[in-house]
């Protein structure tokens, strides 16, 4: 509550209508003030000369008076003079003296005080004008002389004008506080009415300022605050009409906001979906890499048997061959089966050992291997290994060619990581041809100028769209979502390359095929690392040419 | 100055003998004054003959008996108190005086004085009808004129009320005693009655008691004076110049008697006598 006080009173002594109200004030206190010092100063100086006055002009006029009572020494005359004089208010003596100083008449009322007492003193003068009879009738003129005869010296009574100031004081400062009183009020009253406005406009301001842009200052007239006025309700207007906007604006932007988060929900929801798939095709595939590889590594043991007995047993064999002449085993006779044997025993060896690095990349593909950036990986392994996964999946009508270029230097990166790009890449490719038929073109080659290793996939196939082209690189994003495509190829492939320092890129003309770029920076040791040329026929791909 | 005076005063003293210097009239100046050259110019106007002019406040000392004899003037004109006094000294040359206010006329000595005949200021106060006229003077200074007044006073059956003054300050008790006893005021040419200081004593009273103050120089009339007589000075001197020429024609001097001036100018203060005829007092 005391702060709530405070707070009203420190707002009402910083408001523009007390601190006028307080100028007003004070300067007519002041004026006042002044008015009344000097309105004292100058009457108490009136009263003064006045009283000098009067006193001058009783001297004068007793010294008149006293003239021939003086010249004919009639101090009876005199005294009456005198005592007729002393007998005014403000005359406190009177004395009568001749020439030679001695006093002649005098006359007192009451007891002196010497601090109210000013003394008035005016000769006596006999009239200039008067010649003696003979000068007269000599015709001199008269001159312009006075005699004196004598004085008169009156002591005034001052005491009456302590009385007068201290009246005159009470009066003027009665009066002065009556007038700064009504001045006051009357000026109280003209501000409250001139500040009424300001506090108006004043208040519309703060209403504005607050936020309230529909509240208007209902302020009428054509003087410097009604223009203020307009200017600030148009402004107001003005806010509301783009707070208006805004709000418009904001509302789709929350509408759009909401679509999209559906959108995203739903492609979230997707790619949950798929990546839990992917999961289970991982969990699918280290599952089957166990289950292969055991009977696989008794087939290639076997395989190895047959092939070390098969050695032991052909010099027995032949000598029985060249003591009795031919025989068949297995309804082929010795000396074809005698190779066929070695042959088919070393191709249970090879194609289980095939077996086994298929498994092995897929056990790799599926379980993911760490991040091997620090490793020094060649290109065309890579390809031979991607190509060695894809075994499986090439297509008769699909030809793969490759063109592994020669003197590639290494890449620093996970050669697992890069042939998982290069797979997703051949699979777009040979996807990408209508109908199943079609080329995919596979090359290699060191750009020297850029220090540059760069893989190429070219297909012939449908092309991509502009629409699709912006959103090749979109996560989940995937034209086969309905033939088991997850979206997650590209997306990956190009988090991939860029991990390695390198830049997938896409060029594609509709109807006429799609290239895809793998860009990666040349290892530093590349020199001493070079990969000799190699352009043979994949073993894991027998079905296409080397060219 | 007081080199300059001596050696003047050598001059007139060793003055030698000088027949070609011989004139019919000596006139004997008391000083530089305006109202004695007027008079001696209304003499030169009347007398013709040879004159020779001498102004005693020029010398400390003048021999006015050296000089007569010495000179042999036929008559000697005395202008001013002093001047009558020094001419008197010497009793070989009749001496006519003028200007002259108090003259104590010895043998051959006659002259016009400068106080006009009494029977001027009691015709005016018969004319202002003033029964009781009110006179302060000093017995020693102008008795014998209050006199003379009395006598015509008289025979217009003027009473004149006397106050005898022997010094100046006694004079405005002497007016206040002649309070509600006189009609008017004569005011004399008498140095005691009349002093600066009191002058206005006389005009205080006439104002107090409605009394016109006749008087004798129209000076005092701008100070109340209702009538004033005044002597004409170019006159007197006129009219001393014939009885100069009537002696030196032969008159003997005894049968020239002492004159009052012949000619008199007469003024008033209009605004006061209408006053005091309006408050009843002139004209009683």
């Amino acid at each position: 509550m005391a702060r709530k006080k405070r707070f009203r009173l420190a707002a009402y002594t910083k408001s523009f209508r007390l601190r006028l109200y307080l100028i007003f004030t004070v300067t007519i206190a002041l004026l006042t003030g002044a008015f009344t010092f000097f309105y004292v100063i100058t009457e108490i100086n009136a009263y003064k000369s006045t009283l000098e006055r009067e006193g001058r002009l009783l001297a004068t006029i007793l010294a008149q008076n006293a003239r021939l009572p003086l010249f004919a020494e009639n101090r009876e005359a005199l005294s009456v003079l005198a005592q007729g004089t002393a007998r005014y208010p403000s005359v406190h003596s009177v004395v009568i003296s001749n020439i030679e100083g001695r006093v002649v008449a005098e006359a007192r009322r009451g007891k002196e005080q010497p601090d109210n007492v000013i003394g008035m003193e005016v000769a006596i003068t006999s009239p200039g004008p008067v010649l003696s009879p003979e000068s007269v009738l000599l015709g001199h003129l008269p001159d312009d002389k006075e005699r004196v005869i004598g004085k008169v010296l009156l002591r005034l009574d001052t005491s009456g004008a302590r009385e007068r100031i201290v009246t005159l004081v009470t009066a003027a400062l009665a009066i002065g506080t009556l007038f700064w009183i009504l001045v006051s009020l009357l000026s109280y009253q003209v501000l409250k009415r001139v500040t009424a406005s300001f506090n108006m406009l004043m208040g519309g301001i703060e209403e504005i300022g607050s936020g309230k842009l529909s509240s208007r200052v209902d302020l009428d007239g054509d003087d410097e605050l009604g223009r203020a006025a307009n200017a600030i309700n148009a402004m107001a207007a003005s806010l509301e009409l783009r707070e208006l906007e805004n709000q418009a604006l904001q509302d789709e932007l929350l509408k759009a906001m909401k679509l999209e988060v559906q959108e995203e929900k739903k492609r979230v929801m997707a790619r949950l979906i798929q990546t839990n798939k992917m999961t289970s095709l991982g969990l699918l595939l280290s599952s089957m890499a166990h289950e292969i590889n055991n009977p696989n590594a008794s087939i290639r043991f076997s395989g190895h048997m047959i092939g070390k007995m098969w050695v032991d047993a052909v010099p027995l064999l032949d000598g029985v061959w060249q003591e009795e002449g031919e025989f068949y085993l297995g309804g082929v006779p010795f000396q074809t089966a005698r190779l066929a044997l070695a042959e088919n025993a070393a191709k249970i060896v090879e194609n289980s050992e095939r077996i086994a690095r298929v498994v092995q990349g897929l056990r790799d593909y599926g379980v993911g291997g760490g991040t091997h950036l620090r490793q020094k990986l060649e290109i065309n392994n890579a390809v031979s290994a991607a190509l060695s996964v894809l075994a499986c999946q090439m297509k008769r009508d699909v030809q793969l060619k490759t063109s592994l270029g020669t003197d590639i230097p290494v890449v620093n990166g996970s050669q697992q990581q890069i042939e998982q790009v290069l797979i997703n890449l051949i699979l777009n490719a040979m996807q990408a041809c209508a109908g199943g038929r079609g080329e995919v073109t596979l090359t290699t080659r060191y750009d020297k100028g850029v220090s540059e290793v760069v893989v190429e996939v070219q297909d012939d196939g449908a092309g991509i769209s502009a629409e699709t082209m912006e959103r090749l690189f979109e996560p989940f994003f995937s034209t086969k979502l309905e033939r088991g495509g997850s979206g997650l190829g590209l997306y990956i492939s190009q988090y991939i390359v860029a991990e390695h320092g390198g830049r997938l890129q896409l060029a594609s003309t509709p109807g006429k095929g799609t290239l895809a770029r793998v860009v990666l920076p040349a290892g530093v040791a590349s020199v001493g690392n070079m990969v000799p040329a190699e352009d043979v026929q994949h073993p894991a791909d027998p079905l296409h040419e080397v060219r | 100055m007081q080199v300059l005076r001596l050696l003047v005063m050598l001059a007139v003293v060793f003055l030698p003998p000088v027949t070609a210097l011989a004139y019919d009239v000596l006139v004997l100046q008391s000083l530089h004054e305006k109202g004695y050259n007027e008079a001696i110019n209304g003499f030169k106007r009347e007398f013709h003959g040879s004159l020779r002019n001498i102004i005693l406040s020029d010398y400390a000392e003048a021999d006015v008996t050296r000089l007569t004899r010495e000179e042999h003037p036929r008559l000697i004109v005395a202008v001013g108190d002093r001047a009558l006094e020094l001419a008197q000294k010497q009793s070989n040359t009749p001496v006519l005086y003028m200007m002259a206010l108090n003259p104590r006329p010895r043998r051959m000595t006659t002259g016009v004085g400068m106080l006009l005949d009494p029977s001027r200021y009691v015709s005016v106060f018969d004319n202002l009808k003033a029964a009781r006229v009110g006179v302060v003077y000093d017995p020693a200074k102008s008795g014998q004129y209050v006199r003379r007044a009395l006598s015509h006073a008289g025979r217009y059956n003027i009473e004149l009320v006397m106050r005898e003054v022997r010094a100046a300050k006694e004079t405005p008790a002497m007016l206040e005693s002649l309070q509600g006893k006189v009609d008017a005021i004569w005011m004399l040419p008498d140095p005691t009655a009349v002093s600066p200081a009191s002058t206005e004593a006389y005009f205080l009273f006439s104002q107090r008691e409605r009394v016109p103050v006749v008087t004798f120089a129209d000076v005092y009339l701008s100070m109340g004076g209702a009538v004033a007589l005044t002597i004409d000075r170019f006159d007197i001197g006129r009219q001393l110049g014939e009885m100069a020429q009537s002696i030196l024609n032969g008159t003997p001097v005894e049968e020239i008697p002492p004159a009052s001036p012949r000619r008199v100018v007469t003024k008033s203060n209009e605004g006061v006598v209408r006053q005091l005829r309006q408050n009843g007092g002139a004209g009683r």
